[in-house]
């Protein structure tokens, strides 16, 4: 009985909506955790995980030497390799792709226009890996300590 | 190792569980049995014992260092610890001595993921490496196209020395040097000899020896295996197929003792290379006005009808290929015995037909496949079985290390990896004399009277006492057979060899077989291939014409099922000319050939080896049936199906099949009561060949078949098809020919420019050569009459 009294006049009075206005009031005059992407960015680890590419040897060789565990490994089986002997008798891929549902480097501003599009070829993978290969191996020795 | 008496048992002690075994087996062989898990590297169950890898040191009670399982006999109340912290030392300390040299890059080997050494390294190798000084790199040594080579991995184990040594017969791979600078090499640079060489691959339990074909393409982990039967030979091998997809990546062996134990032979491990081959098949065509159109197979199917409906029966014929599945044979036989036509034929190598109503309901081996192991002598006629059956082969040699006398009566002296205790080597006239000379020593010894028919095929006087030596060695061994091989089958006198050989056989108390060519020639009997037997090589009261007799002329429809007449068939030429005249063709196979696109009027493409379900029937008769392991390519289908369709389209009855199970019960019940006797055989004494310069052909190991014939990697061994001449240096003065002149081949109206090798294999009166080309394909017979003339010839540049 008391609690049906209690609850008629909380409601009457609209309590429970000042309570909740009371902390979007106080919340406005405080700074904005938001940032203004992309004229603001925030700070990003030498970790962080963004768009794939394919290294190089500072000889030009390609590293990827089609082992495929990362295709073995790969829980959402977005990579597709195919291998066979290079000419020289290597080891290397004929097919490296990458359904870009994850990623792996610092960019992670990327769009695709087309269905499809989304499949990094092997040759997309290294071109993404030479232009930001600077940063890549910069990246790599800071963490260098950490692993 | 095993004796006729029985061994005393022993009973040891393992890890507290108590063992018995016979006295003398090695502590490991009782240990895999009891499932009780010892690391090895060198042991392998059929090779013998080396005890050089280590891995397998085991603390054994009161003996004060450990000791090797796998070369420790068991001895009464002997107490083992495999897992005390005595035998865990010793085999991590090897480990650590092993990977010392092994270098640590899996991820570029061929074997991660399957690698022997790469599990135990797991379960056995440090965490990390202590080894701080420089590896030692081995030189890659070029062993041939079908086994690649990394030899920096090797960890000495020495499987596939032994296996070349004491399985393939041959010595080729060997240690040298010593310590740290030991290697192992073939003695012959660029290719291996043995047509048993690929399971060294599965032998070598690191990354050293890798299939050349599959290198680099596919993960251990990304394969699906599935269970087959080898198509080549009728040993039928039992197979793993590896797919990826619906890719055939790899082919490895299979573990039945009864048949293939655990090897396979070359051909049957690397000709899945042909499977997507460029001549391949994929959609249905129909010629018209000489051009090739792509069809619906509602459209080719229609068309075939409409083509065997409109040929008479009696001018209605299939020609069948003996590799094809049970299913596929038996619908054939079906659909065209339902069309009033008994015109089928699968035996395309045959010779000579005199007897084939007396001959056995199958030209089956006579006996089981492990048999062959405890034969006491044996006498074979006409078959380089090394290469034609080299499982088959691989038995013979144990029998032959055990002290069976072997015998061979061949036109070729041909390489064998077994000793041969006599071998009468005359040209193909000679044979038949040779086999009645046999017969003639035994009846002789037996103290009967010789037949006349028998006494005047002796002709060759130059063979008598080798025959007497072969006929002595028969009778005195307890169990002793005579097998008719390939080349005997080819031959025009096929039947008076049947005679001899059934006569030597029942003089020597042993039984006569065959060792038929094909993976389900066997099959093919049974199934009702044939025009003079139906299913179950029953009689049939409307026989129908064989090859021989189709060849002839009369026939004016045609099913070719799987064949390649250029190929396949013992005289091509006259095959083709048969079929160009004949005014309709189908054409039932998985690939295309340009004799095909000539003669055929409809090509139905049809599912090739992995890619349908079926049955083989293997040489000693085991019924194996098999499934498909990937879908066919394009618009390919199953033969069974295409034929069970066209049975609906002709609108014969009982094509009511939905599996190939169905076909194959259907027919096993028909075969229900079928006689094995393999001994049967007509009375033929007259031989139909002349004296003279005789041709000799055999199928040369690596051109079997439409897949194997496809196989690049198969192709670029030294066993490919060469068109050479190769005739006896006796023979060469005589004709005044010396080594690498160009000749001219003349069979009957066929003439081909070839070269002249000398060899002495041959004997006198023989010109060796091969079939399998083309320009092979353009003679004759691969038995007949043959002249070489010098020069060029005319029309030739």
């Amino acid at each position: 009985m008391m609690n049906a009294i209690k609850n008629y006049i909380k409601s009457l009075f609209l309590l429970e909506l000042l309570r909740g206005l009371r902390l979007t009031l106080s919340r406005l005059f405080r700074r904005p955790f938001t940032i203004q992407y992309p004229d603001e960015r925030a700070p990003q680890s030498g970790r962080f995980r963004g768009l794939h590419a394919l290294r190089r040897y500072p000889n030009g060789e390609e590293r990827c030497i089609a082992c495929k565990l990362c295709e073995a490994v790969c829980p959402a089986l977005a990579i597709t390799i195919e291998s066979e002997p290079r000419e020289d008798g290597s080891r290397r891929t004929t097919k490296y792709e990458i359904d870009l549902l994850i990623v792996e480097t610092r960019i992670f501003e990327y769009h695709f226009e087309e269905r499809g599009k989304h499949v990094m070829t092997k040759e997309m993978l290294l071109e993404v890996g030479d232009k930001y290969e600077a940063e890549l191996a910069a990246d790599r020795a800071t963490e260098s300590a950490y692993r | 190792m095993s004796d006729s008496s029985t061994p005393e048992m022993v009973t040891i002690e393992v890890d507290g569980q108590e063992l018995q075994g016979p006295a003398g087996a090695m502590l490991i062989e009782l240990t895999d049995k009891a499932c009780i898990d010892i690391p090895r590297f060198c042991y392998h169950d059929k090779l013998t014992i080396a005890a050089n890898c280590r891995m397998c040191l085991v603390e054994v009670e009161k003996v004060p260092k450990p000791l090797p399982a796998c070369a420790t006999p068991i001895m009464e109340g002997m107490k083992v610890f495999t897992k005390s912290d005595k035998a865990r030392m010793a085999q991590k300390g090897t480990m650590e001595f092993l990977l010392v040299n092994h270098p640590l890059d899996c991820p570029i080997c061929d074997q991660g993921g399957e690698c022997e050494l790469q599990d135990l390294a797991l379960g056995y190798g440090r965490d990390i490496s202590r080894f701080s000084e420089n590896k030692r790199v081995v030189a890659d040594k070029d062993i041939g196209p079908l086994v690649a080579t990394d030899m920096t991995r090797c960890i000495h184990c020495t499987r596939c020395v032994r296996f070349s040594e004491e399985i393939a017969g041959i010595r080729e791979l060997g240690a040298t040097g010593r310590g740290e600078n030991t290697e192992i090499g073939i003695y012959i640079e660029g290719s291996m000899q043995s047509e048993l060489s690929g399971n060294i691959i599965d032998l070598c339990p690191v990354g050293a020896l890798t299939s050349k074909p599959f290198r680099f393409t596919a993960r251990a982990w990304e394969l699906v295996q599935q269970p087959s039967i080898a198509p080549h030979d009728s040993v039928g091998s039992n197979i793993l197929v590896h797919a990826r997809g619906s890719q055939i990546m790899r082919v490895v062996p299979d573990r039945n003792e009864s048949i293939n134990e655990v090897w396979i032979s070359d051909r049957d491990r690397f000709s899945y290379e042909g499977i997507g081959s460029d001549d391949r098949l994929t959609t249905p065509r129909i010629k018209t006005n000489g051009v090739w159109h792509d069809v619906e197979w509602q459209v080719a199917l229609q068309a075939v009808a409409d083509g065997l409906r409109t040929t008479s029966a009696d001018q209605l014929a299939a020609i069948t290929s003996p590799t094809s599945t049970l299913e596929e044979l038996y619908l054939a036989q079906k659909l065209m015995r339902a069309l009033g036509s008994s015109n089928i034929d699968h035996r395309l190598r045959l010779g000579d037909v005199r007897d084939q109503d007396s001959a056995p309901a199958f030209p089956g081996l006579g006996c089981s496949i492990a048999d062959l192991e405890s034969l006491d002598a044996a006498l074979v006629i006409g078959s380089n079985i090394r290469k034609d059956q080299p499982i088959l082969a691989h038995r013979l040699r144990k029998a032959s290390n055990a002290g069976a006398e072997l015998h061979f009566i061949n036109p070729v002296d041909f390489d064998f990896v077994f000793s041969v205790a006599n071998r009468l080597i005359i040209g193909p006239a000679g044979m038949v004399g040779a086999t009645a000379a046999v017969a003639a020593a035994l009846l002789e010894a037996n103290g009967k009277s010789v037949p006349a028919d028998i006494r005047n095929l002796c002709t060759a006087s130059e063979v008598d006492q080798g025959a007497k030596a072969i006929a002595g060695s028969l009778q005195q061994a307890p169990r002793s057979m005579v097998f008719l091989g390939a080349i005997a089958e080819s031959h025009p006198d096929y039947s008076v060899l049947r005679s001899l050989a059934c006569t030597i056989a029942s003089e020597c108390g042993g039984q006569c077989g065959y060792l038929p060519q094909s993976a389900n020639s066997v099959g093919a009997c049974l199934a009702g291939a044939q025009p003079h037997r139906g299913v179950g090589a029953s009689t049939v009261s409307d026989s129908g014409r064989g090859l021989a007799a189709l060849v002839e002329g009369g026939m004016s429809g045609c099913v070719l099922l799987g064949v390649e007449p250029e190929a396949d068939c013992d005289d091509p030429a006259h095959v083709i000319a048969a079929l160009e005249d004949c005014g309709f063709v189908v054409s039932m196979h998985a690939f295309t050939t340009e004799t095909l696109e000539q003669v055929a009027d409809v090509m139905l493409p049809i599912a090739a080896f992995g890619e349908t379900s079926g049955t083989f029937v293997n040489a000693e008769g085991t019924w194996q049936s098999f499934s498909g392991v990937v879908p066919p390519r394009g618009d390919a289908r199953p033969a069974w199906k295409v034929l069970r369709v066209l049975g609906n389209v002709l609108d014969v009855e009982g094509f009511e099949y939905e599996s190939s199970e169905q076909v194959r019960d259907e027919l096993h019940r028909a075969c229900e009561g079928v006689g094995t006797d393999t001994s049967q055989h007509g009375n033929c004494y007259t031989t139909a060949l002349d004296v003279g310069l005789m041709r000799v052909a055999d199928v040369p190991i690596y051109s079997t078949d439409a897949l194997v014939r496809r196989s690049p990697a198969l192709q670029k061994t030294g066993d490919a098809a060469s068109f050479l001449a190769r005739i006896s240096h006796a023979q060469a003065a005589q004709l005044g020919l010396s080594d690498g002149e160009s000749v001219s081949v003349v069979q009957g109206d066929a003439r081909q420019v070839c070269t002249v090798v000398t060899d002495t294999r041959v004997p006198e009166s023989t010109v060796w050569l091969s079939c399998g080309t083309a320009k092979a394909a353009m003679l004759g017979a691969s038995i007949g009459p043959v002249s070489l003339e010098k020069g060029s010839g005319e029309g030739m540049l």
